[in-house]
């Protein structure tokens, strides 16, 4: 039997502000410490370099593999006499050209390929057939056309960056909300300004991790230049370095190689695109 | 070139007001009738009707529709899904041309967008996210060339003040809550000083609560500064508490159902402001059987 109860209504008494217990608790020194993302990556560094330690000790064979400390020595000896930062200069000399280059030429052509259907199909089929294609593959003809030389790995390197950012620009540019569009076209921005004030800041997450490939694919492809025609490039940079220790049996040389342009990888990582990421799409909460 | 005419036209707004509710109260039925003197039509809207393509139809979302929006008028269209009313905004925004008919702002015929119309959206990403709210409101005064330097900042600072975001104005848009980010977005397009805001149901994305303190932050607004919007909504109430002049469009093609006048300000709880939701509803609602099945899309 169902009883309709009457039921007041109800009025509370709210507590002032002084009346609470905690609200803010700060956290604990473990946690606070934990929280520090860079702490983190250091400890699985460190844990690395233990075991890599601990490895080379129990195979004695510095042949194979030199424990982590003969590495270290090895890299300490040569950037102090400064073998490793005169390699290491003239591969990013050679680098950043190819980089650059490579960027600037997928900017133009995402851009006439945003502003025509002919240039759509041309930037599809062009980065289908040359985005496979290993840019190392093209350096036998690049020696024949440009020389030996650093023109030769510029262009192999821009063969590697290009495509790859070219297809992240673009994809970038064709996720741009049609809000965004029509509200840059309702301020009378055509052409470039459009391009330049929209597109690129509306679709910049996409450009940053076309970049980021881009950068990738240019160190690897300008080490494996430098190994098969290392001294074509002047003095020789990190790839013939290896080569030469590789040659002489100085194997920790060769690590110390390997480990500089892992720890150039991570500096550009962890600084510049951290230090870009944190100004831009992260400030704009474009990714979180 | 529009920023003279915009300000030069400000000045004239309240007499502009008087003057509309002078005209017959005749309610217009059916086809809206054109005006006998269309140099006084800020906003013409003749014969237009809009067809699309997708990718298997032809689809005709506005069919002959006529109106005129007069100075200072808030002017709202109002229908169902599917009766072509965002795409009618979107004709008059100059993104979409006319089949048939034409549209023509002071006169002039609309080609392409343009900054003396600008588009309040109903999405939340119509802010630009690389830029703050002050950024963002300055942005098409700058970009525009409206307004440079110091004058484009204190004008967009103005008009931030005036929808209570002052707090705010060096905050990025992902920081603030969708009630504030449309604020900023109105902020924007009033900044402009257009000769017509024109929202696309702007806030049909926001809680209920939100939404009705934006109405009447908006009508506030409106008592201040004075001016003109086209205004599309699916919300009778909506439709009946902002505008002060309603147009009517039936389902898929929208037609001109009737144009009329609204309940004066701060009425829309009154009875008459019932019948007038009641009537509204009977009209836009009669046919709604048949209509159902195709009652689909924006």
């Amino acid at each position: 039997m169902l009883q309709a109860v009457e039921r007041p209504n109800i009025y509370c008494e709210m507590l002032g502000p002084d009346q609470f217990g905690i609200i803010e608790k700060p956290l604990t020194l473990v946690e606070q410490i934990y929280n520090q993302v860079w702490l983190r990556k250091i400890t699985i560094l460190v844990v690395l370099a233990v075991a890599w330690e601990i490895y080379g000790r129990w195979l004695d064979n510095p042949l194979l593999v030199p424990p982590f400390s003969d590495a270290m020595r090895a890299l300490i000896t040569d950037v102090a006499n400064g073998a490793i930062p005169q390699r290491a200069l003239s591969s990013i000399q050679v680098l950043l050209v190819g980089f650059a280059s490579g960027t600037v030429l997928a900017g133009l052509l995402t851009v006439f390929a945003i502003s025509s259907r002919i240039g759509t199909d041309f930037l599809d089929t062009m980065t289908a057939m040359f985005n496979p294609l290993p840019a190392i593959a093209l350096l036998p003809l690049a020696l024949i056309w440009f020389g030996l030389g650093a023109g030769s790995l510029v262009f192999v390197l821009i063969h590697s960056v290009m495509w790859a950012v070219s297809l992240n620009m673009l994809a970038g540019f064709r996720g741009v909300s049609t809000t965004a569009r029509m509200v840059g076209r309702n301020y009378n921005l055509t052409g470039l300004r459009f391009v330049a004030r929209i597109l690129i800041p509306a679709a910049f997450p996409s450009i940053l991790a076309g970049l980021k490939i881009g950068w990738a694919f240019a160190w690897r492809t300008l080490i494996a230049a430098e190994l098969v025609f290392g001294v074509s490039s002047g003095q020789g940079g990190l790839g013939w370095y290896i080569f030469e220790s590789k040659n002489q049996l100085n194997i920790p040389e060769v690590f110390a190689g390997l480990l500089t342009i892992i720890l150039i990888g991570l500096a550009v990582e962890n600084v510049v695109f951290r230090f870009i990421e944190t100004r831009t799409v992260q400030r704009w909460g474009m990714q979180t | 070139m529009a920023s003279g005419a915009t300000l030069a036209s400000k000045s004239t707004l309240p007499g502009m007001g008087g003057a509309k509710a002078a005209s017959p109260e005749a309610a217009i039925r059916g086809r809206a009738v054109t005006d006998t003197d269309p140099g006084r039509h800020l906003l013409d809207v003749r014969g237009v009707t809009i067809q699309y393509k997708t990718q298997h139809h032809l689809i005709t979302a506005t069919y002959r529709v006529s109106f005129n929006v007069l100075q200072g008028d808030r002017f709202v269209v109002v229908g169902p899904s599917g009766c072509g009313k965002s795409t009618l905004l979107k004709a008059v925004g100059g993104y979409l041309a006319p089949t048939e008919g034409e549209i023509r702002l002071k006169g002039e015929l609309v080609t392409k967008p343009g900054p003396d119309r600008i588009m309040v959206f109903q999405e939340f990403d119509q802010l630009l996210p690389w830029k703050t709210v002050f950024e963002n409101v300055a942005f098409p005064l700058k970009t525009t060339g409206t307004l440079q330097g110091k004058a484009a900042d204190e004008r967009a600072m103005h008009y931030i003040e005036k929808v209570n975001l002052t707090d705010f104005a060096h905050s990025y848009p992902h920081t603030l809550s969708g009630g504030m980010k449309q604020r900023v977005a109105i902020a924007r397009g009033m900044a402009m000083e257009p000769d017509i805001l024109l929202m696309d149901e702007p806030f049909a994305a926001l809680d209920a609560l939100t939404r009705t303190r934006m109405q009447d932050e908006l009508l506030g607004l409106w008592d201040e500064i004075r001016f003109t919007v086209l205004f599309v909504t699916h919300s009778i109430p909506e439709a009946i508490k902002l505008g002060s002049r309603i147009l009517l469009l039936s389902p898929h093609p929208g037609q001109v159902k009737a144009e009329i006048n609204s309940v004066p300000r701060g009425q829309e709880n009154s009875d008459e402001a019932a019948a007038l939701g009641r009537e509204i509803h009977e009209m836009l609602f009669a046919d709604q059987i048949e209509e159902a099945p195709n009652a689909s899309g924006g």
